[in-house]
């Protein structure tokens, strides 16, 4: 008696929490929507499964309890009762499978329109790049990688010179326009990751994967790394600044292109670099003589 | 066939799953280590198949040039280069030791002691013999050419790590099975197998049965050398 | 030999009389005689013989429980201090961001291998798969004896790594490459060198005792125990060991390329990377490679626990509510069907892992299409108890437990095995709430049920029934109110792995929920000692329970000594008439018939399967 009535309350309870839980999802601010309509789809039907079976469990417990003279049922098998529930739940199945898919078939299409940002992730930190008028991401190698080379640009790649780099961790989308993230890692797994877009992938180092979405709501939002990257896992927040085409190209500007930057640093180097050179030179001539004596 | 009943028994897919699904043996007059045997190839062949399809895996994603076979594995004779040469005697060995090892099996059967001693012997000889040329190869790889697992002169460094790696393990299994038919070689001829002497670890029976489950390993190490020699010879 | 074949036809009347095909007077009882001679064992003779370095199935079983047991409570007690630093940041100074990450990591994978897999198939596999099947011991005893050995090594080499220089690895279960192996992760020195030997050790000793359980399944059974008529526990722990030796090739494999990379520097798993402003001098590996060989042992691994569990609670359901298992032959189907399907599902655990996103189809596919066989289990569960007779005991208790927590658990699932829903939720508290409720409290749930319901047999005393109640209620109410409000964590986006997030916007909601979390894990897990207490007492003072104290028809039960002695059957083996769930048979006399039973010591009892 008691126990279908304690099992009763669990179930009841596990109802009304999910009716009055104030965790839920954070309001949505892309074109995700329907990510969160096959969620509720889920629920629907998964819900209705998990209450019926549970409910059905909580009957037999009240009805069918031990009693000394009572014999059980004796039935083995029941192909009809069996065959008809594979159906039913092959169609529930169905029913939620079909949408999905249909929704990551637009999820690993990119629209044309998008603008490609790259999202270079590091222990512990997000680095971004955006493509000049071209729309095109220079190629990179994580090997090019040095003080004047950030992102390790291939320099031979005429479609890198005008690629705008951003080094703080701050992203600007602007509204209604898609935008596709390419990811890249110069170390480990890493995630990029803001709960308002709904979609995620992993940084994977070696390759470029991507992922994209339509942010459609000004803000500004947190970015988690959602791939274990080591101790500084937890920490490796960014965020991100939706925000108007007009208010999008006034921050765009700030930022300086490749070429820009490589003639900045070469302009701050040259002196030092100089010097360098001559202490070079300095140094090989020393060696030539050193090679000659002996 | 005396059994008047035996023609009203099942025939077809039915009768295969009332066979296997009757009481008692599911494989019937399998014995016990056999059926072990068995499964533990099914096992192993798993093994050998994530080796080589993580290696076909990062041969067909690198970036650098994979080294080209016919060069790396070739040897010079009298001046000429003759490409894979060291491999071909080693397979010609390898597969002669399977034909002498399926002998030992037939002469376990018909319980003479000598021939079969012989062959397990002879099976031995030539598994060993594979080890060594497989030392000397891997000595010419690494001391001549200057392979080494974490690279090579050659291109990809991941070619070294494979070859070393699924080789390596390759020749571990041939070890441990030449070190199984030294000591079964042994045991034969002591006679153990006419005896019924007890095993020193497991205290049970010899029977001849065992040159039969030895015989399994050694033929599925065969095999899987077929296939290592064509993934990464032939390739 | 043809009553073999007869009895695959549905009998609807009694098979009395004369019912063979040949015509003329049969006997009824007849039994094909036996294929094999009886097996011979080794009797120990030493205290070392004898309770070491036993070959005695039974003791092995036990060996395995304990040892699993051990590293269950390192599990539990690493839960409770990663459940500090969550409730509780920054009360405990010790609880750094590196010692966190260890416990993560030893956590997961104890409790996964180390626990679950050896408690069902290294602890209840070898004590149950011999008595069950009507066999003296298992086929070869000696390999069975060094199976628990290199396990208990494989143990020994695992807690070593919480000794040694920089401690145990804390590099995520999962030990994703290149983060495994590269310095700045913890324990990426000693850590996770003794890690992978040690699951290499488990591969190679798992692998001796697993193909005992097959063969002995498989070409051991006693007469007249046919394959439809094993009990399901058989059948789950069959199935679950023959995936056992398939999948954990993978990881064996994964485990060597890794030890590799880290010990000789080759590129199997490493691509070019930079650490602190330098190149590492790796080149053209691939991280998800190794992702693809850990899941395709780690999905089946999820199968490995999940049907043994399944095969058990059929039974003890089926006992306890006095009433066959629903659709037998449906069941045994389900079990090797979810165990065939489960080969072909690995990449859901990728989809946002960065490998081509057109797999997401065929994986999000098969992946639904597993659980059709999983839902009929459960209905065939529910509708075993409808019409039953059934007894509200500690038994029950966790097998209804199991229910409601396998159901929710599964249903979650759905959320994640479909592609897209997977996207949000991936990598976040959800999944931590799926499968601690589908693989860790549910199969935990079985495994207290199994306790309680062959203890008497082990020991010969019943477990303490009021103890046992209060120890169902707060694990049960407990375990769910840990988990079913975590995956609302999930929704709102807290991501896995985090050693804290408060300074998040959208986070601070989830703090009291957090430390309500924290509380629940303390007092579970507190309330697991009084299993412990009630297991110590019972040994000694519990009710005597005599032979076949739940009137179950299994063999097991049916042994002439309780417990049973080394080779159980004493001068002969049993003989099989029937299958396993003979309850309740209209016109017997008592509710139950044992499998032994021959049909004319039961002409009236009207039995439609046999």
């Amino acid at each position: 008696m008691w126990t279908g009535i304690v099992f009763l309350a669990v179930i009841v309870g596990s109802i009304a929490f999910h009716v009055f839980t104030p965790w839920w999802w954070t309001d949505i601010a892309s074109n995700w929507g329907a990510m969160d309509d096959t969620i509720i789809l889920t629920f629907w039907i998964g819900g209705g499964v998990f209450i019926l079976v549970c409910l059905f469990m909580v009957y037999c417990i009240f009805k069918f309890s031990y009693k000394e003279n009572r014999k059980a049922e004796y039935k083995p098998e029941d192909k009809k009762l069996e065959t008809r529930l594979t159906w039913i739940t092959a169609l529930g199945v169905a029913a939620l499978l079909a949408p999905g898919l249909l929704v990551w078939n637009e999820y690993i299409r990119v629209p044309p329109n998008a603008i490609n940002i790259e999202v270079m992730a590091w222990q512990w930190g997000w680095k971004y790049r955006l493509p000049g008028e071209d729309n095109k991401l220079g190629t990179s190698s994580v090997k090019n990688i040095s003080d004047d080379n950030p992102f390790g640009i291939n320099n031979d790649d005429p479609h890198g010179k005008d690629d705008i780099l951003i080094e703080s961790s701050e992203l600007h989308l602007e509204k209604n326009r898609p935008v596709k993230i390419l990811l890249r890692s110069i170390d480990v797994l890493h995630n990029f990751y803001v709960p308002q877009f709904r979609a995620k992938m992993d940084a994977v180092p070696g390759v470029i994967t991507y992922y994209w979405f339509e942010p459609n709501k000004n803000g500004e939002y947190e970015v988690l790394c959602a791939e274990y990257c080591g101790v500084g896992h937890y920490a490796m927040r960014a965020s991100v600044v939706v925000q108007d085409k007009k208010d999008y190209k006034k921050w765009l500007a700030q930022h300086k292109t490749f070429s820009n930057y490589l003639a900045e640093k070469f302009e701050q180097n040259s002196l030092k670099k100089a010097k360098i050179v001559k202490f070079n030179n300095l140094l090989s001539n020393e060696k030539s003589i050193l090679k000659e004596s002996n | 066939m005396t059994d008047p009943n035996l023609n009203k028994l099942p025939g077809g897919f039915k009768g295969m799953s009332t066979d296997i699904g009757s009481d008692q043996t599911a494989f019937k007059g399998v014995n016990w280590g056999k059926a072990m045997m068995w499964i533990f190839l099914l096992s192993d062949t798993f093994v050998f198949s994530c080796f080589l399809i993580a290696y076909m895996k990062v041969r067909a994603s690198v970036v650098d040039d994979w080294p080209y076979p016919s060069e790396v594995f070739g040897l010079e004779v009298a001046g000429v280069p003759v490409p894979l040469l060291l491999i071909a005697i080693m397979t010609f060995v390898l597969i002669t030791s399977s034909g002498t090892m399926a002998l030992a099996v037939k002469y376990g059967y018909e319980k003479n002691r000598k021939l079969c001693g012989l062959f397990v012997l002879l099976t031995a000889i030539g598994g060993l013999t594979f080890v060594g040329m497989q030392a000397f190869e891997w000595s010419k790889l690494i001391f001549h050419d200057g392979v080494r697992p974490w690279g090579n002169p050659f291109g990809a460094p991941q070619f070294g790590a494979f070859f070393f790696m699924i080789t390596g393990f390759h020749g571990t299994h041939v070890s441990i099975g030449v070190i199984f038919l030294f000591i079964f070689a042994r045991k034969v001829y002591r006679g153990d197998f006419d005896t019924g002497r007890r095993g020193f670890f497991t205290t049970m029976k010899s029977d001849y049965v065992a040159i039969e489950i030895l015989g399994l390993y050694w033929h599925f190490v065969d095999l899987v050398w077929v296939f290592i020699f064509a993934f990464f010879y032939l390739w | 030999m043809l009553d073999d074949i007869n009895k695959d036809k549905k009998h609807s009347s009694p098979r009395t009389k004369s019912s063979s095909i040949s015509g003329g007077e049969r006997d009824v009882d007849y039994v094909r005689p036996a294929d094999i001679p009886d097996q011979e064992l080794y009797h120990g003779h030493s205290f070392l013989t004898k309770w070491i370095f036993c070959q005695d199935a039974k003791v092995i079983g036990v060996q395995y429980t304990l040892t699993a047991v051990f590293t269950g409570v390192v599990g539990l007690i690493l839960s409770w201090m990663m459940r500090m630093q969550l409730g509780f940041p920054e009360l405990f100074p010790f609880l750094t961001a590196e010692s966190y990450y260890q416990m993560v990591t030893m956590h997961g994978m104890i409790m996964v291998v180390y626990l679950l897999t050896a408690l069902f198939l290294g602890g209840f596999g070898n004590y149950l798969i011999p008595l069950m099947v009507g066999a003296r011991d298992m086929v070869f005893p000696y390999v069975n004896m060094v199976s628990f050995w290199m396990f208990f090594v494989a143990v020994v080499v695992l807690m070593a790594s919480f000794f040694v220089p920089g401690g145990p690895t804390g590099a995520g279960w999962t030990l994703y490459p290149p983060q495994a192996i590269i310095e700045g992760t913890p324990g990426s020195g000693a850590g996770i060198l003794l890690m992978l030997v040690s699951l290499s050790l488990f591969v190679i000793g798992f692998t001796m005792g697993g193909l005992n359980y097959v063969i002995t399944i498989l070409q051991a059974r006693t007469r007249g125990m046919t394959l439809m008529r094993m009990p399901l526990t058989i059948w789950g722990i069959f199935t679950a060991t023959v995936l056992a030796l398939l999948a954990f090739p993978a990881l064996f494999v994964s485990a060597i390329m890794m030890t590799l990379d880290k010990v000789l520097g080759t590129s199997f798993f490493m691509p070019v990377m930079m650490k602190a402003g330098e190149l590492l001098a790796y080149d053209g590996g691939s991280p998800i490679l190794f992702q693809h060989l850990f899941w395709f042992f780690g999905h089946p691994e999820v199968y490995i626990v999940a049907l043994p569990a399944f095969g058990i609670v059929s039974d003890l359901i089926s006992v306890h509510s006095r009433k066959n298992i629903f659709g037998y032959r449906m069941m045994v189907w389900a079990i090797v069907g979810i165990g065939a399907l489960s080969f072909f599902v690995w990449a859901h655990h990728m989809y946002v892992s960065g490998m081509s996103p057109w797999f997401g189809f065929f994986f999000a596919t098969t992946t639904l299409i597993i659980a059709v066989p999983t839902a009929l289990k459960v209905y065939n569960w529910i509708l075993t108890l409808w019409r039953g007779n059934i007894r509200i005991n500690v038994v029950m208790l966790f097998c209804l437990g199991f229910i409601v927590t396998f159901v929710n658990g599964g249903i979650t699932g759905i959320f994640l095995g479909n592609v897209i829903v997977d996207v949000p939720l991936s990598d976040t508290y959800f999944v931590i709430a799926h499968f601690h409720m589908v693989m860790g409290i549910a199969p935990l749930m079985v495994i207290f049920g199994a306790i309680y319901h062959w203890f008497p047999l082990i020991t010969g005393r019943f477990l303490d029934e009021k103890l046992g109640k209060l120890h169902f209620w707060i694990t049960f109410l407990g375990a769910y109110s840990i988990y079913f409000p975590m995956h609302y964590l999930g929704f709102i986006g807290v991501p896995r792995r985090y050693f804290e997030m408060y300074n998040s916007p959208y986070m601070p909601s989830t703090i009291g929920m957090n430390e309500f979390i924290s509380i629940a894990v303390f007092v579970v897990g507190a309330a697991q000692f009084i299993f412990f207490f009630n297991v110590v007492k019972s040994i000694r003072l519990g009710k005597p329970s005599g032979k076949n104290p739940w009137k179950a028809n299994s063999l097991e039960w049916l042994t002439p000594d309780v417990p049973p002695a080394h080779g159980n059957w004493g001068e002969k083996l049993p003989v099989v008439h029937r299958w396993a769930y003979d309850f309740s048979v209209p016109g017997a006399k008592e509710d139950y018939i044992p499998q032994t039973t021959p049909p004319s010591e039961v002409i009236e009892a009207e039995v439609e399967k046999t």
